[in-house]
């Protein structure tokens, strides 16, 4: 019974990640909770004892995919 | 509330619920692997000589899907770069102070540990040239950033990240092909003659740490000419 | 049971991501959600590969059960796909808004400018 409780707050916090990114209004905030939600799935991957998934989910999700969006963000803006 | 949200509300609510019922209904699966998972788990070691059999999944037995998926790369790169193709790289960002960037300078070095360990023993423990490859495309995104576009478009084009992309899927191409020039299947490992080693070793597993290799410098070129073309858009108006 | 919690969590976070794509205006949002659409996928492949006390599919001694190293290589995959065409998908938003001066996915379905 031990490891699953941890489990279960980590699924928790997936969810919770999950709408703020998808519901929260500001762009760079939406971005920042999105990177914090594939963590959160990282470490929901580790769980599960898939390693190799969990390295590329924070390799790509937290680390590619932040940059790729927020340069996006920066293009998608006028320059006062 | 305005009417997309009703529709948005009338369509995700029965998904979860649908869905999760259906999940829920089905038998929690607890004996081992079965089918084909199985054959890979009892065969990887006299097989191809590899420890991870996610890698030799992944590099051995369905390679070929594998080279689907770098062609997906591919196209996304094709079509990126062609989105935004005449568009002068923008050149103005001096990027951050000198402090960081000596210091970063410096650490550059260091930086790389990390992703050829990854790439490299991709056949002994969690990692291989995906993983690998994506952190080397996340040092081209430090590289501009720390040292603005202004100096490191002096040597690292999107361009030149292109040709080595195309190179190293070259290379993947011609380690496929060692199987056919024996009249053997495309990409071929053990069979075809590539030495498997002593299982555990970093010299094992025949051709799947070259593929590796080819593999993370594909993604990693890729993903990195992905950053810069859209970097490089004068979007902004 | 740490199965079917995985289950419910992956299809509840599918759920917040068509919800994102339906009722989002703006492509970068539209863009994000579909990211965590894909990260629901992932996660339901993962969960059906775990099996109840399984090891990594790290063949380091005998006698233990593994979980499925299939379903791995395939969400492997698919995170990577995944990026390349969330990728895209920004790329075309970038256009869009050189285009049209905004990001409002209403407005390039107006045709206005």
């Amino acid at each position: 019974m031990t490891p699953e409780v941890p489990y279960y707050m980590v699924l928790g916090l997936v969810v919770v990640c999950a709408l703020g990114a998808v519901l929260i209004r500001g762009y760079i905030t939406s971005i920042i909770v999105l990177s914090i939600f594939s963590i959160t799935v990282t470490v929901s991957f580790a769980f599960l004892r898939a390693v190799d998934v969990a390295m590329a989910e924070a390799v790509i999700g937290a680390g590619l995919m932040t940059a790729v969006f927020v340069t996006a963000i920066g293009k998608t803006r006028r320059r006062s | 509330m305005k009417l997309r949200h009703l529709a948005g509300l009338a369509l995700s609510v029965p998904t979860a619920l649908g869905l999760g019922a259906l999940l829920l209904s089905e038998a929690v699966v607890t004996s081992p692997p079965d089918g084909p998972a199985a054959h890979y788990l009892r065969n990887s070691i006299a097989d191809s000589g590899a420890i991870n059999v996610v890698t030799t999944v992944l590099l051995d037995y369905r390679a070929f899907d594998t080279l689907g998926e770098a062609s997906v790369i591919l196209a996304s790169v094709a079509a990126i770069s062609a989105l935004f193709a005449g568009a002068a790289p923008d050149r103005s960002e001096q990027g951050l102070s000198i402090l960081v960037k000596t210091s970063v300078g410096y650490l550059t070095a260091v930086f790389w540990i990390f992703p050829i360990y990854i790439v490299f023993h991709g056949h002994l423990s969690p990692g291989g040239g995906f993983q690998g490859g994506v952190s080397l495309a996340v040092l081209v995104i430090l590289v501009y950033v720390v040292f603005g576009s202004r100096r490191a478009s002096a040597w690292l084009t999107s361009s030149r990240l292109h040709v080595t992309e195309s190179a190293s899927a070259f290379g993947f191409l011609l380690l496929g092909t060692v199987g056919i020039a024996q009249g053997l299947a495309f990409l071929t490992n053990a069979a075809a003659g590539f030495p498997t080693g002593s299982t555990g070793n970093l010299l094992s597993g025949g051709v799947i740490p070259l593929l590796n290799l080819a593999i993370g410098i594909k993604v990693a070129a890729g993903l990195g000419s992905i950053y810069l073309d859209i970097l490089s858009s004068d979007g902004s108006r | 049971m740490m199965q079917q919690a995985a289950y419910v969590t992956a299809a509840i976070v599918f759920a917040v991501g068509i919800y994102g794509v339906v009722t989002h205006r703006n492509m970068i949002k539209i863009c994000i959600s579909l990211s965590v659409m894909e990260s629901a996928v992932v996660m339901l492949f993962v969960s059906l590969a775990y099996r109840p006390g399984a090891q990594a599919p790290i063949l380091e001694e005998e006698g233990v059960t593994y979980v499925d190293p299939l379903l791995h290589a395939l969400s492997l995959t698919a995170i990577v796909i995944g990026a390349g065409v969330i990728s895209v998908a920004l790329a075309l938003t970038v256009m869009v808004y050189r285009h049209y001066g905004t990001t409002d996915i209403t407005v390039v379905f107006r045709g206005q400018r």
